[in-house]
């Protein structure tokens, strides 16, 4: 097997590992939220890069937004499109850790809940940061990749296999049955 | 690839047909799928908005009328306390404004009160600034829900209102026998025996559990927000927030008097 047949063979459940651990690290960042909508608000609030009119809104909504998102990436369903809108989420949030760093504003990112009540210069920018590169790196692979084991999509995924389950065999075999004939 | 070349022309059709339909049947139920999760999405994101507007309804504005502000306080949250240490009297005249915002269970606050609350209260006795306090009520999630932020706020603001004279001591008291961040926060009993201690009189200790001012502490701490405390404690003075960094090290003992003093 050369290395790109043996990375057919394993990109699907690759791409499941990253799909079930974006949708860990959403609903780890929802439920803190969900415990605490008014501190969600402050911590988009905390930012000052939103109007003010739409603070409330954006705070309230955000766990809800993760909570679907989280979902879907958990079933595998629309998995492209949820990685594509992860890394919009993802581009925001940085851009928004990015600002505050800039601007020397002291505060937690708030990210998985909290935020806000950091003691001045114990912000943690450029973790935070590192941490966000991680988070791209996972959506753009699944962006990339969004087929995987166990998937929604894989289930209804038009495939011109016969067995939607043996998919992956499928791959395997194909060359080596190529490789018997000649 | 492969299979193309292994397989009869007519069974290659056939297979076309069988695949063909099986495509056409995969879509339908793709479809279906697609609209189902479409639907829970649209329900969760649904759910949200009208979770939403329930919650704002919920949290007052300062000036709705709806929360009910103590004596002394105004309207940006705070509470002012004059020259002689009674809320509301003696205030100075012409002295900076120094707005504090705490939380009675952020420890750092406890440190900030520790370093700075005698410095402060001397100042404010000499008339050399205008003292207000915010309690303000951000680390509910800290009190194993017993929202202690939001009862040790009510309860600064109740003695405010109905004890002018007890203030400080009972915030004095507050950080004293603060409890630990992420514990279960003060009973009501121990916040009325730390008044009655503080010199609270016993008729108004025993209405600090009513949550006379919980929704001025929520309005209040939405205003503080606004006003751009995004932690505690934060110090502003004339209405600009201090900076550890660049204004003054306030956790350094005498650093922030020495700042006033200079004003």
């Amino acid at each position: 097997m050369t290395v790109s047949q043996r990375f057919a063979v394993v990109q699907p459940w690759i791409s499941l590992v990253v799909r079930l651990a974006m949708a860990g690290i959403l609903f780890a960042a929802a439920i803190p939220k969900f415990a605490d909508i008014p501190q969600s608000v402050r911590a988009v609030r905390a930012y000052r890069l939103l109007p003010e009119e739409i603070v409330p809104f954006v705070g309230t909504m955000l766990p809800f937004v993760e909570v679907v998102l989280g979902l879907l990436l958990l079933i595998g369903a629309f998995t492209r499109t949820s990685s594509i809108i992860w890394l919009l989420m993802m581009a925001a949030f940085t851009t928004g850790v990015i600002w505050a760093w800039a601007n020397g504003l002291s505060i937690d990112c708030g990210c998985f809940g909290g935020g806000g009540e950091v003691e001045e210069g114990t912000a943690n920018y450029p973790a935070h940061l590192l941490e966000r590169v991680g988070f791209i790196i996972l959506g753009t692979y699944l962006a990339i990749w969004p087929r995987s084991r166990f998937s929604v999509d894989a289930r209804l995924a038009p495939a011109p296999v016969d067995g939607v389950e043996d998919a992956d065999p499928e791959l395997e075999s194909t060359p080596n049955s190529h490789d018997t004939r000649k | 690839m492969a299979k193309k070349n292994n397989a009869p022309r007519n069974d290659k059709a056939a297979a076309a047909k069988s695949q063909a339909q099986k495509s056409v049947q995969r879509q339908e139920r793709r479809t279906l799928m697609g609209v189902l999760i479409g639907v829970g999405v649209a329900i969760v994101v649904f759910g949200g908005i009208v979770f939403f507007i329930v919650q704002q309804s919920n949290v007052p504005t300062l000036d709705s009328g709806d929360a009910v502000a103590p004596a002394g306080a105004d309207a940006s949250g705070g509470i002012v306390v004059g020259t002689s240490g009674v809320v509301g009297e003696d205030v100075p005249e012409d002295a900076p404004r120094v707005d504090v915002y705490l939380d009675f269970m952020c420890p750092v606050c406890g440190s900030f009160e520790e370093i700075n609350g005698e410095d402060l209260a001397e100042l404010r006795e000499a008339g050399e600034i205008e003292l207000w306090y915010h309690p303000v009520s951000i680390l509910d999630r800290f009190s194993s829900g017993t929202q202690y932020s939001t009862r040790s706020a009510n309860a600064a603001a109740t003695v405010a209102d109905a004890a002018p004279e007890a203030f400080v001591d009972f915030v004095d008291a507050l950080f004293a026998n603060q409890p630990e961040e992420g514990g279960s926060g003060l009973s009501d009993e121990q916040l009325e025996e730390i008044a009655i201690g503080a010199g609270v009189p016993e008729d108004v200790a025993s209405t600090l559990d009513d949550g006379q001012f919980t929704k001025w502490v929520i309005a209040g701490t939405d205003q503080a927000s606004q006003d751009g405390m995004a932690g505690t404690p934060t110090v502003m003075v004339d209405g600009a927030i201090l900076s550890q960094t660049e204004d003054v090290a306030y956790f350094q003992a005498g650093a922030l008097r020495a700042y006033l003093e200079a004003l």
